[in-house]
């Protein structure tokens, strides 16, 4: 059955990567109004720009607390849902070890922090924050990507766009009564899928090594830390999850990716479901990833 | 990976096959210029870069320069369109900008993505089982695989193209 509407996509470099919007049938420039929300969430949450509200919190929260707006204190009282709820497997506050790593920039007169952990970030009221540790430094990177794409999706939803797919880089949510066919990379066969799926009305994000690398070659290292060990972890060369929203898929990925095994209560709690594939090539999935992919259909 | 399942995949849905989303367009030159710069005409600026120009581009902006032959336009209200091409190691963007009549930058679109890897074309009658096998499927695809989850792709090329149009208008147009 062919679907009578046309797709139209357009697609802009926003996020460190290509993000894509996918409208049916209808007219682009309500495109814009959703680039404009990712680019607020750039603006206010990367790493890498020193005007970000993100680099004001990295700078100025060991001295007291700093009052930010109501998006970026979300983002934060969601990644302490995650930090509290994973044991601290998921913590945005291994930016300084990212940055040791080389892959996040360093710059001049920071200070290397003794290990600290979302438990030194306050959250407090009048969406206020406060670092208990000196030089203390968020990385959003794991959780802003998915917020970004679910809140395009919300203005999208808002000036009355029925049906879309908004993918940044592989972080990406489906909206509306059509199904949207998804492949997802094969990290042995970059150019290939390995397995694909329907999404309907929720979200997939996926994280893996083979974009991601930046070390030598084969080496199979990913952006990911350990915040316990602050060691890199390689069992897994690829974790994709499906959820309900960007932010809990594109957070989720991260938990699966450092502690698989503990990961399945984590997942079944917020409703993800999960496929992974090892370094060694074997691909592994949650309980329930076929009904899903089936009942999404 | 204790209480996963090992995962089989769906036989009638396509896997191992090679990837049409990674080879998008999205907009062509005339309509990038009608959304970057709405109402406004854009006439065709022809440019040939001297070598000394593209010296002064490449040690301004640390980008190579590829092609002395532009692709810009000038704009009614003052500013320029351009439409550039960056290359990764597997992927070929054409992109295009535009700029303000102050020189700023107002807008990237993209117009064009492709990526390619050497074994796709080496696996083609490998890949050529897996056609037709969607037919079958039990969700009724027929659409192609149009949006892929993966690792980031990144956009770091673009970041290094424009930073060159933007030497390459401080020097050749400004």
């Amino acid at each position: 059955m062919k679907s009578p509407c046309i797709e139209f996509k357009r697609a802009r470099p926003l996020l460190g990567t290509i993000v894509e919007i996918t409208l049916l049938g209808t007219d682009l420039s309500r495109c814009e109004q959703a680039f404009g929300a990712i680019t607020l969430v750039q603006q206010r949450m990367s790493f890498h720009d020193p005007s970000s509200t993100l680099s004001r919190i990295n700078t100025d929260a060991s001295n007291g607390p700093v009052a930010v707006d109501d998006k970026t204190f979300r983002v934060l009282r969601m990644a302490h849902l995650f930090y509290s709820s994973t044991n601290g497997i998921f913590d945005p506050t291994i930016a300084p070890q990212l940055q040791r790593a080389g892959f996040l920039p360093r710059r001049r007169g920071e200070r290397q922090p003794r290990a600290a952990s979302f438990g030194d970030v306050e959250l407090l009221p009048k969406k206020r924050i406060r670092f208990r540790r000196a030089g203390t430094r968020l990385d959003l990177g794991g959780i802003a990507k998915g917020f970004a794409v679910d809140e395009a999706v919300t203005i999208l939803r808002r000036t009355g766009i029925k049906c879309g797919l908004v993918n940044a880089g592989g972080d990406l949510r489906a909206f509306g009564p059509r199904p949207f066919a998804v492949g997802i990379r094969d990290p042995r066969r970059p150019g290939t899928t390995f397995a694909s799926l329907v999404l309907k009305n929720c979200a997939l994000a996926t994280s893996a090594h083979y974009f991601a690398a930046r070390l030598k070659p084969g080496a199979q290292l990913g952006p990911f830390v350990d915040p316990q060990f602050g060691e890199f972890r390689s069992e897994l060369a690829s974790v994709t999850v499906v959820a309900k929203r960007a932010l809990i898929a594109d957070a989720l990925t991260k938990v699966v990716m450092l502690d698989p095994d503990n990961s399945l209560a984590i997942l079944q709690r917020f409703a993800g479901e999960s496929l992974v594939c090892t370094t060694q090539g074997t691909v592994f999935s949650t309980p329930y990833w076929h009904e899903r992919l089936q009942a999404a259909a | 990976m204790k209480d996963w399942i090992p995962f089989v995949a769906v036989p009638a849905v396509a896997t191992g096959s090679a990837l049409p989303g990674v080879a998008n367009t999205y907009l062509t030159v005339e309509q990038a210029q009608k959304t970057i710069f709405p109402g406004a005409s854009c006439t065709q600026f022809p440019v040939t870069l001297t070598p000394d120009q593209q010296k002064k581009i490449e040690s301004r902006s640390k980008v190579g320069v590829r092609s002395r032959d532009l692709k810009v336009w000038r704009v009614s209200n003052g500013g320029w369109f351009f439409v550039d091409e960056v290359l990764g190691k597997h992927e070929y963007i054409t992109y295009a900008m535009g700029l303000t009549a102050n020189g700023a930058v107002k807008q990237i679109e993209i117009l064009d993505y492709r990526e390619t890897y050497g074994y796709q074309i080496r696996d083609e009658p490998w890949r050529q089982q897996f056609v037709g096998k969607t037919a079958d499927s039990p969700l009724n695809l027929d659409q192609d695989i149009r949006n892929i989850s993966g690792a980031t792709l990144s956009s770091r090329h673009i970041t290094d193209g424009v930073r060159r149009l933007l030497a390459t208008y401080e020097v050749a147009l400004h």
